[in-house]
């Protein structure tokens, strides 16, 4: 393996104090009724918790959602008291990379130096999205009302179009079959149900128990509700929305959170029940591709980031990414001559839903999780946001050891 | 029979500790030992002498709620009540007006306010009009904090040499005060129970018990039995939180589940800014006496300053549950119980107090389902040892000070297993004293040996009654041990005829069996086991009666057809009303069918002695039926509806178990009422009620 240095020295992510709450599809889970935001923080400390991790070394909390909720000025330290401390933190997001991001942003506060211990959690809830009004003077209508999710999603204002558009105008631009993009599509099923008959989704992801105001059972989330077996022929059968867009070769709008920590070294070796698993963060890139290209934008910030890193495709040990249209997988391995099959062995958002937020955060757990299976190695995690950006950022797993 | 004649007794009957003696010489005398008018003229001189009490602090939680409680007992003696605070302190007494028109009406309410004089003071200097109130007794209740009590002492000491002071403390030992104790329990306008640290019982602890006060004594160290309890019961949640994230409020509920108690809810509901304050001061002064096991944790430490409630706000209604792993739930055991264990091998050490009274401490005050000792009774030696072991191995600290597993070594003595019932006899007669108001599982074991052990001493003649001191009532049964009978059938059938074989004792094992009432009120599984005795005798103003209904759940001790097999056919339908209704009846106005004799309280403790000894004529006792009654009412007149369909459904049940069970002997209608009664508990509507309800709320976490 080559060895590169590291973009945080200082940062680690301590093994297994990790975790994610499945993700329910759209509107069919007991997520659909609550605050998002106490709904992270109360099942961060369950997770912990799990994880023998108390939450009273947490020092900082990074927080990360796209989609307003209720309370959302207070921020990171409301989410923190839901967590039962009173620690500091921010919010931040950037779209779908919101999860990556936050990552990366927790990993700057150690390597700064101001914080040992930094809990990083993203959360998102689709179902129920709130309504903006906005006053818009130059407007004829002059007061817009905007449905956050949907109304995003179908329209990026600096382009007019909508995100499955991009999708769209990708595939057309890189010549996507569409038989090849149905075949990813199932093979991602393929292989999201190997990862969970196998056992490994128990590992990284925690079912919770919902109350209601009145303290009654209100729903068990224990499963990424919505994701069932598909067959080839379905796939085939649907009707295309743009190029090689299908429903079944897109992602659904989902709702959940996904927590990790950032350390030291020295927090990290304390804080992992494998403290000689070492996880460090080599580097990250973003990119802006063409207007509404998105889909080809992870593939561009992959390329920069293996060439700053010294690495190539074949020195990664698992790649993973967020892919809200199967086409992405295609234009990625189009770009990077890279075959999709090898992305991805563990399941993709593609199949178990996007909530935005938390989404890439579930990635790079699942990712990291299945480096150690594979006794450790680079880990690359990537994904598009927002119409024409493309984030990627590298891990290294070492000392992992085989179960 | 001799006054003189020698008193055995299991175990030393709590009263002694107050100096009042035994329960049987109550009785011999046919008087209580201790008269209230009396006592008022030795601690607040005579008529026309007549000093006052004062309550500095009296604005605070503890000072607002004493001065109404007292206050309205000391009135119709003539005694006022001095209130005393700073100038600024917000209006406490004033805040417990409503709750006092509750309780006395307005009337009643006007006669004690009246009766209060509201002072202010400096801190230094007390005002002069004080002199003209002949300030007699010091209640003390300002902050706990050690320089500002001695200084206060100083003052009065100075101002009223000779005057009697005792602390509300909640920590600070009596040597270190110079006063003596009187540390009363939350909620402090109604709990009756006060931990007193004196020498010897005083005048002052035997006018609390003649005012109908539960005074218990108990020795002088760092906190008392309750903090010990009650503040150990929460650092044990808090420990718990630190290391696995558990929110409080899930604590609390598991706490509940395990134990009984709402640590954290119960500070939330006194006010979590001086509830936080006084449990932090409590655990901070033990620790530095004892060592970790009771260091305050970082959380506590907080909010003794923010008074941040422990409790979510509403809007905040916790959302994610924990549902613990058979490994999490013993994790949680041993994080509550080992502390708790620990604590209280400190205060078996330390001899804090009678048993009985360690063990009803955290029952009456700290909502314990079984006092400590019960629980570690339970437990057993070894196992509660292994369980302070496992919590040692997660706190090591803790294990380095204040653990005397030797405590436990002898819960085979009289005194840790007779927690709740106590007999003693003089060779003829016995009593058996009931110092639990509700009847369960314990209960009936202990009553059980306490039969066995006058029956060994050959007594044959039995009075069975409160303990005039630990119980001031006699409610009915514990229903959280009705608890498994809702979901099984055979579980209420144990239950039920296990207590009615108790009860059945009192008619068939002695040659003469007296039931004495004379608390507050003798209601459901009480009344049914008292009412088996050969004789019932009630003071005047007792209330009795069958709440079931209500709950609703049928009798099981066979309320539904002893009464009437006992009583006349013109009081059938007086006790089927009673049924059916669940109204309790005066003791003066049920004589003849619930009870035998009713009168004022020395003259119920003659009729009851004459009864018992023999020694002198009383009622006739009344024979039962045994055979199959005829011609029982089919409708009781004067049976309004009842509002809720579950007292509908009960009412329905309860004529069912009437109907079935007089149609047959006494003989076969014992375990007819047990398997009806235990069919109606494993039933939707005795789901869906209180039981339920309880069930739901305490087991449901």
């Amino acid at each position: 393996m080559t060895t590169t240095s590291a973009l945080f020295p200082r940062a680690r992510i301590p093994y297994g104090t990790w975790g994610s709450s499945y993700f329910p599809a759209w509107q069919t889970s007991a997520l659909a009724e609550v605050n998002i935001g106490q709904f992270a923080g109360e099942a961060m400390a369950r997770i912990l918790s799990l994880r023998r991790v108390p939450t009273s070394a947490l020092e900082y909390l990074v927080i990360g959602s796209t989609i307003p909720w209720h309370w959302k000025f207070w921020t990171a330290p409301l989410v923190a008291s839901c967590m039962g401390r009173r620690i500091p933190g921010f919010h931040l997001e950037q779209a779908c990379a919101t999860g990556l991001q936050a990552v990366l942003v927790g990993a700057a506060e150690i390597e700064a130096g101001a914080k040992d211990v930094v809990g990083v959690l993203t959360f998102d809830r689709t179902s129920d999205s709130p309504v903006g009004v906005f006053p818009e003077r130059r407007a004829h209508q002059r007061t817009h009302a905007i449905a956050d999710v949907w109304d995003n999603f179908g329209f990026d204002p600096a382009t007019g179009r909508a995100m499955l558009a991009a999708a769209g105008l990708t595939a057309r631009k890189y010549k996507v079959d569409r038989r090849e993009v149905d075949d990813i599509a199932f093979h991602r099923y393929e292989q999201y149900f190997r990862a969970k008959d196998s056992g490994f989704l128990n590992r990284v992801l925690v079912p919770l128990d919902l109350l209601n105001v009145g303290g009654r059972p209100l729903g068990r989330i224990d499963e990424d509700k919505g994701v069932k077996r598909i067959s080839l022929g379905s796939l085939r059968a649907q009707r295309e929305l743009d190029t090689c867009v299908t429903s079944g070769t897109q992602t659904h709008a989902s709702d959940g959170m996904a927590t990790l920590l950032v350390t030291t070294r020295e927090k990290a070796r304390e804080l992992s029940a494998r403290p000689e698993i070492d996880i460090r963060l080599i580097g990250k890139s973003e990119v802006r591709c063409e207007p509404s290209h998105m889909p080809e934008a992870p593939a561009f910030a992959v390329q920069r980031l293996l060439q700053r890193a010294g690495l190539t495709m074949n020195d990664i040990a698992v790649a993973k990414n967020h892919n809200p249209f199967a086409v992405n997988d295609a234009v990625f391995t189009k770009v990077t001559g890279h075959d999709w099959r090898k992305l991805n062995q563990t399941g993709c958002p593609l199949v178990w839903g996007h909530p935005q937020g938390p989404t890439l955060t579930r990635v790079t757990i699942e990712a990291l999780e299945e480096a150690v299976d594979l006794g450790g190695g680079y880990v690359l995690v990537f994904g598009c946001a927002a119409g024409d950006v493309g984030i990627a950022a590298l891990f290294e797993v070492r000392d992992g050891g085989t179960r | 029979m001799s006054q003189a004649t020698t008193v055995k007794s299991m175990r030393q009957p709590t009263l002694e500790t107050l100096g009042l003696g035994g329960i049987l010489d109550i009785f011999r005398r046919g008087a209580l030992p201790a008269d209230a008018a009396a006592l008022v003229d030795r601690v607040f001189g005579p008529r026309g002498e007549r000093g006052s009490l004062v309550i500095s602090g009296a604005s605070g939680i503890v000072g607002a709620g004493k001065a109404m409680q007292l206050g309205a007992r000391l009135a119709p003696h003539g005694v006022r009540v001095v209130a005393l605070d700073f100038p600024g302190a917000p209006d406490g007494i004033g805040r417990q007006y409503p709750g006092l028109v509750e309780a006395l009406g307005r009337d009643g309410a006007a006669r004690v306010m009246s009766n209060i004089v509201r002072l202010t003071y400096d801190g230094k200097t007390l005002p002069e009009e004080l002199k003209a109130l002949r300030p007699r007794f010091l209640l003390e209740a300002v902050p706990e904090i050690l320089e500002v009590k001695l200084a206060h002492y100083a003052v009065f000491r100075a101002a009223f040499p000779g005057i009697e002071i005792r602390s509300v403390t909640s920590g600070f030992p009596a040597s270190r005060l110079g006063v003596g104790i009187a540390h009363p329990a939350f909620p402090h306008e109604i709990n009756k129970m006060w931990e007193v640290v004196e020498d010897k019982p005083s005048d002052v602890t035997q006018l609390l018990w003649a005012l109908g006060m539960i005074p218990l004594p108990v020795a002088d160290n760092w906190s008392f039995v309750l903090d010990v309890l009650f503040c150990g019961v929460t650092h044990a949640g808090l420990r718990h939180h630190r290391r696995t994230n558990m929110p409080f409020w899930k604590a609390d509920k598991l706490v509940r589940k395990l134990v009984g108690a709402n640590p954290f809810r119960a500070h939330d509901v006194i006010g979590a800014k001086g509830a936080n304050f006084l449990t932090w001061s409590c655990l901070h002064h033990l620790a530095k006496e004892y060592g970790a096991v009771f260091e305050p944790t970082p959380e506590l430490t907080e909010r003794k300053e923010t008074g941040q409630p422990w409790y979510p706000l509403d809007h905040f209604r916790p959302l994610v549950d924990w549902t613990l792993s058979p490994a999490e739930q013993e994790e949680f055991r041993v994080a509550i119980l080992g502390p708790l264990f620990q604590m209280t091998s400190l205060m078996l050490h330390e001899k804090r107090g009678h048993l009985s009274h360690l063990n009803s401490i955290g029952e009456t005050c700290a909502q314990f389902r079984h006092g400590i000792l019960a629980m570690l009774r339970e437990v057993g030696a070894e196992k509660a040892k292994q369980t302070v072991a496992a919590y040692h191995a997660t706190h090591p600290e803790a294990a380095k000070q204040a653990w005397y597993p030797e405590a436990f070594d002898h819960m085979d003595t009289p005194e840790w297993q007779q927690l709740y019932v106590n007999a003693e006899h003089d060779g003829t007669v016995g009593v058996v004293t009931l110092s639990r108001e509700s009847y369960g599982w314990d209960v009936d074991r202990e009553l059980n040996r306490a039969l066995d052990w006058l029956k060994a001493a050959g007594i044959r003649r039995v009075i069975l009654t409160h303990d005039f001191h630990l119980a001031t009532q006699l409610v009915g049964a514990d229903t959280a041990d009705f608890f498994p009978a809702l979901s099984s059938a055979a579980a209420g059938f144990e239950v039920s005829s296990a207590w009615t074989r108790t009860a059945r004792r009192l008619w068939s094992d002695f040659d003469a069996s007296v039931g004495f009432i004379g608390g507050k009120r003798c209601l459901g599984g009480m009344y049914e086991l008292l009412m088996h005795c050969h004789h019932v005798v009630a003071v005047d103003d007792v209330r009795i009666g069958f709440p079931e209904v209500g709950l609703p759940v049928v009798p099981g001790m066979e309320g539904c057809h002893w009464p009437l097999r006992r009583a006349a056919t013109e009081h059938w339908p007086k006790v089927m009303h009673a049924l059916l209704s669940g109204t309790a009846v005066r003791g003066k106005d049920c004589v003849g069918w619930f009870v035998d004799a009713a009168a004022p309280m020395d003259e119920a403790l003659r009729t009851t002695w004459a009864l018992a000894s023999g020694t002198a004529s009383g009622p006739a006792r009344r024979p039962l039926a045994a055979g199959p009654l005829v011609g029982l009412p089919t409708s009781v007149s004067g049976l309004a509806a009842a509002d809720d369909p579950l007292v509908e459904t009960g009412r329905a049940a309860i004529l069912d178990c009437v109907t079935r069970t007089c149609a047959v002997s006494a003989a076969d209608a014992v375990d007819l009422q047990s398997r009806i009664s235990a069919d109606f508990l494993a039933s939707k509507p005795a789901r869906d009620g209180r039981v339920g309800a309880e069930f739901y709320r305490v087991m449901g976490a």
